[in-house]
């Protein structure tokens, strides 16, 4: 039982894991990562994919709008702009994999430092209705733009081949996508020791405190928007090679809700929260499968499942936010606590 | 603390193993057709309706003994017409059973789907999907359309205009989506080699609620004939009452999507003479002799809508696919299964359609042209079959 | 291509036309922001509810038209004043971010439950309008647009006239300019806050009627709520004329738009003006000035 650690350096104050017992746990969440895809069939690695996709791109979503306070409908258009970006490379240069999902990045904060540029002048919910905007347009080019994105039909992509093994199933994406969404998780988390991501949340709490401490906003803000569309543009790098076709209709408004709602549930400006903000939304629609599998009723519930999933997507945006703004990463730690102090309960 | 670590380590890869373990599978002898249906979402109509055609194909071939000793067995999943649950459905199927034959819900799906069906070389596949690119074996090798594609539905129609007013002025009015833009430009050219003259291209955005502008060019251009694509109902009532309204004169036609007689009877009294291409018999239809439709009618008392009848299409090939590979003692691959399919030459499909068919490459290029009649709410027949080449 | 004056003018009607829903349907959003300050992104799905109840109504319980609108109308308003007292009360004095993602949550649960009953499947709603065509001068307007733009002038003119003589406009405006304020004075601040959600989706539902008329009901239809998004930028949160004027011009560009450029550039014109407008005017144009007070 864990009540607190004795810190003794500044490093180890600083440091992302400092306990041993925390040392122990990512030892077990590590063989469990590198041992899942042996016992895991097609189904299950698939949703791994999934998942890992979805947490890169709801980390990002988290710098901007859980610790930078700039809430962004547009996550689903930048992961747009990194796929298209992936594909056209990946279709007209052959370039390398890892090179088409950096690039895809680039291409993508462009794109957010682009988005962000009014963050000045606008704030708070007209800043998110801009970046419905931003998707409108983007969603635009992406159907119209023919000769680069092959405008409706979209493009089709090539398994990612790297040193001449093909990738080409989910077993082996598995391998791809989690190393770059574990790198990706422990970047942000980085991030956030550092001045950077200090400054970060200063704009958050306040933004014009923050300015009267001497933090020039719209570079920061700038690099929010810019850090949280590199995310996302790797994220949908990774999403064109998992689902190797990419259509304009392929990133809706209505995924960036689902990120946003993924950030909110987690647990708005926590890395754990985001990744587990993610997990519970890929996952959700398939508890619902099962549980509407095993209830007695007539033999095509799977009709109802469509619309009990969208009123259950809703539910758990409005339940969140009205009984547990903290989101599940409070959850969690109240879970922890509790286990935690459990032998001293009078 | 070791003991509880290496206690938790233990729970931790237990439970990622029995999370891994494939369902016990029955492996006698049986033919598994796997499908991604759209049950629910915006296509659910189609979807409930091909769930029921594959559904009854397989118990009447069940009931009379299987293919060659073999079983069918169905097993769908919802997809809500969205890509990604597609896939989803499609993997899970997939690593659960071993799958000969599957049913896709769109041309996305179709499109992603295809290097896995390579890659898998197991199973053929055919969909809801009309779309014209599917119509390439050299790409689409293990798929095929069960009727034909946006295209040749059009050039069916365009056929029919150019027999009953040559030289005509057709406009056509579609939707901005894939579905809707896919046969447009290949059919302008087919329009100008028939003789025809495309009076004017309107485009409409995809959910449009007010169509008053579109309807304002339809009235400059004033064609014979408008062919709509692209669009299941809305907003194609909109349009006919308004230019009946304006004293346009021009027939409007529509292709497969919008021929279902539900579909069209919703759009009331102004459906009054629309007119369109149907690959199928309607599941009324009494004039030619048709033994599957009247075992249909025999199985489902009410109307069954055009979407059943190509669920049970598709499954009625799959079956001969199967018979015909399992007959010549070859294995069930994906190679053999299409060569069968393609093997098809006269095949009487039992009155689904009106006349026997030929599969040469990845279509059924037959259709004929019905006409709306809203007193008997019923589609009539205004042409004769037509085979394209 | 050739200047053809009658198609100009057949196109600015029928912009004008749409324009008007937009205009009704942004002065239901304005009625909610102006009371709660809540940004209500719902609206779409709301104008929907509204449109289906209609339908419903119509055809399972087969009611005659107008009586199938006034009882879906006033079940809008009690459904608005449920989605008030469950989802929005508790969010008081929360970020208008929260409450904003809250409204988001709101409309995927009325899209559910709208297909949980009736299915994804495009209706439409049976016939009520007159239906012989409507020309001026020489230019066609369709009678539904024609019929929908005078209901919604009709309804404007009567919320412009409320909200500046009748009582309870002016308790509708102080709440929203200083809820502790209104409290002193007298007013009852959670009625006004169930009034004015009441009556937003009471006319929600007139427009999703009318646009339900014009051009069929489905669950998809509360992406309107996004073009009416727009409106509401660009003419002023709280300004109810900012709502018609800007509601008006939105339609006609957007006709423009569609009839010289194309379809695909409709909603293209519609986000540009935003952005234009969030960059240059962000209160919109009829707005009240926000003060960022420390």
């Amino acid at each position: 039982m864990r009540i607190g650690t004795a810190r003794s350096s500044y490093r180890h104050d600083e440091s992302l894991f400092d306990s041993r017992t925390q040392h122990a746990w990512l030892a077990v969440l590590a063989v469990a990562l590198l041992g899942f895809p042996f016992f895991a069939d097609e189904y299950w690695l698939y949703l791994a994919c999934l998942v890992a996709i979805n947490i890169a791109s709801t980390t990002g979503l988290n710098i901007l709008t859980g610790y930078t306070g700039l809430v962004s409908l547009g996550q689903a258009a930048f992961m747009g702009i990194g796929a298209y970006t992936v594909a056209a490379l990946e279709q007209k240069l052959g370039t390398p994999v890892l090179l088409n999902l950096l690039a895809g990045g680039f291409v993508a904060m462009l794109g957010g430092l682009v988005v962000g540029l009014p963050s000045l002048r606008v704030k708070g919910l007209y800043l998110a209705i801009a970046t419905i905007a931003a998707s409108v347009v983007l969603h635009f080019v992406f159907a119209n733009w023919h000769s680069v994105t092959g405008g409706h039909s979209g493009i089709t992509v090539a398994p990612a081949e790297i040193l001449g093994l093909s990738f080409d199933t989910s077993f082996r994406l598995y391998w791809l996508f989690v190393p770059i969404t574990v790198l990706m998780v422990l970047g942000a988390a980085n991030l956030f020791r550092t001045r950077i991501g200090r400054a970060f949340i200063a704009i958050r709490d306040r933004d014009i405190s923050a300015e009267v401490l001497g933090i020039p906003l719209l570079r920061y803000k700038l690099l929010s928007f810019g850090l949280s569309s590199f995310y996302a543009g790797v994220a949908g790098g990774m999403w064109a090679y998992f689902f190797r076709v990419v259509t304009p209709e392929s990133f809706p408004l209505i995924m960036s809700i689902f990120f946003l709602a993924a950030v909110i549930v987690g647990g708005m400006g926590t890395i754990l929260g985001a990744i587990l903000g993610a997990v519970f939304m890929t996952m959700v629609p398939e508890a619902l499968k099962l549980i509407v599998g095993w209830l007695p009723l007539s033999a095509d519930a799977t009709l109802i499942l469509s619309p009990v999933r969208t009123i259950v997507f809703g539910a758990l945006i409005v339940g969140f936010l009205v009984f547990e703004p903290l989101g599940l990463q409070e959850i969690w730690r109240r879970i922890r606590r509790f286990f935690h102090l459990w032998p001293f309960r009078a | 603390m070791r003991r509880t670590v290496l206690k938790r380590l233990l729970a931790t890869a237990v439970l990622a193993a029995t999370a891994g373990l494939p369902a016990a599978q029955a492996a006698d002898k049986e033919i598994v057709i796997g499908g991604s249906i759209p049950m629910s979402g915006v296509f659910a109509f189609a979807g409930i309706g091909i769930h029921a055609g594959i559904q009854d194909y397989v118990k009447m071939v069940n009931d009379a003994g299987g293919i060659e000793g073999h079983k069918l067995r169905y097993v769908p999943e919802d997809s809500a017409y969205k890509v990604d649950q597609s896939v989803a459905a499609f993997k899970k199927i997939t690593s659960q059973n071993k799958v000969n034959f599957y049913y896709g819900d769109s041309t996305a799906f179709s499109k992603t789907i295809n290097p896995e069906l390579d890659r898998a070389g197991s199973m053929i596949m055919s969909g809801a999907s009309f779309a014209t690119e599917l119509n390439d074996p050299k790409k689409y090798p293990y798929q095929f359309v069960a009727g034909p594609d946006y295209t040749q539905q059009f050039g069916i129609l365009l056929r029919y205009i150019a027999k009953e007013k040559p030289g005509a002025k057709v406009a056509f009015v579609y939707s901005d989506t894939e579905f809707g833009r896919d046969p447009i430009e290949t059919s302008r050219g087919v329009a100008k080699q028939l003789g025809l003259n495309v009076a004017i291209e309107i485009m409409t955005p995809p959910g449009a609620v007010d169509v008053s502008t579109e309807i304002a060019k339809l009235r400059r251009a004033r064609p014979d004939f408008t062919i709509f694509h692209g669009y299941i109902l809305g907003p194609i009532p909109e349009f006919i009452g308004q230019a009946r309204q304006l004293g346009l004169d021009t027939q409007f036609m529509g292709t497969f999507w919008t021929m279902d007689n539900t579909t069209v009877m919703q759009m009331g009294d102004v459906a009054e003479g629309f007119m369109g291409v149907m690959p199928y018999n309607y599941y009324y239809d009494t004039a030619t002799p048709a033994p599957m439709l009247d075992k249909i009618r025999a199985m489902r008392p009410e109307y069954q809508n055009v979407p059943y009848i190509q669920g049970f299409l598709s499954a009625m090939l799959y079956a001969e696919s199967a018979r015909r590979t399992i007959a010549a003692g070859k294995e069930m691959t994906a190679a053999n299964f299409k060569a069968a399919l393609n093997s098809i030459e006269n095949f009487d499909t039992g009155g689904l359609i009106g006349v026997p068919i030929t599969i040469r490459g990845n279509t059924i290029p037959v259709g004929r042209i019905y006409r709306a009649d809203t007193k008997a709410k019923r589609m009539v027949p205004a042409s004769d079959w037509i085979v394209l080449e | 291509m050739e200047f053809d004056g009658l198609f100009l003018a057949e196109i600015v009607l029928a912009g004008l036309g749409a324009g008007g829903l937009y205009a009704l349907t942004g002065l239901a959003f304005v009625m909610i922001y102006k009371a709660t300050r809540v940004v209500n992104l719902a609206i779409g799905e709301m104008l929907m509810i509204g449109a289906y109840l209609c339908f419903g109504l119509a055809t399972a319980m087969n009611l005659p038209m107008w009586l199938a609108i006034l009882v879906a109308v006033i079940g809008s308003g009690m459904a608005g004043a449920l989605l008030e007292r469950v989802a929005i009360r508790p969010m008081l004095g929360e970020s208008p971010i929260s409450v904003f993602m809250v409204t988001v949550g709101l409309a995927s649960v009325l899209v559910g439950v709208v297909e949980l009953i009736w299915t994804s499947e495009p209706r439409r709603l049976p016939e009520f309008m007159p239906s012989a065509p409507v020309m001026i001068g020489e230019a066609f307007v369709p009678p539904k647009v024609f019929y929908g733009f005078l209901v919604a002038a009709v309804l404007i003119a009567v919320a412009l006239a409320v909200f500046r003589f009748w009582r309870g406009g002016v308790a509708l405006r102080a709440t929203a300019s200083d809820q502790q304020a209104a409290y002193s004075m007298g007013i009852n601040v959670p009625k006004v806050f169930s009034l004015s959600w009441t009556v937003a989706a009471m006319i929600a539902a007139i427009a999703g009627v009318i646009v339900g008329a014009v051009g069929g009901i489905s669950s998809t239809m509360g992406v309107f709520g996004l073009s009416v998004l727009v409106v509401v930028i660009v003419g002023g949160l709280d300004s109810v004329l900012g709502a018609l004027v800007a509601g008006l011009l939105i339609g006609v560009v957007e006709s423009l738009a569609g009839g010289f450029l194309g379809g695909e550039y409709k909603l293209l014109a519609t986000f540009m003006i935003l952005i234009a407008v969030l960059l240059v005017r962000p209160y919109g144009l009829f707005g009240t000035h926000e003060i960022e007070r420390l």
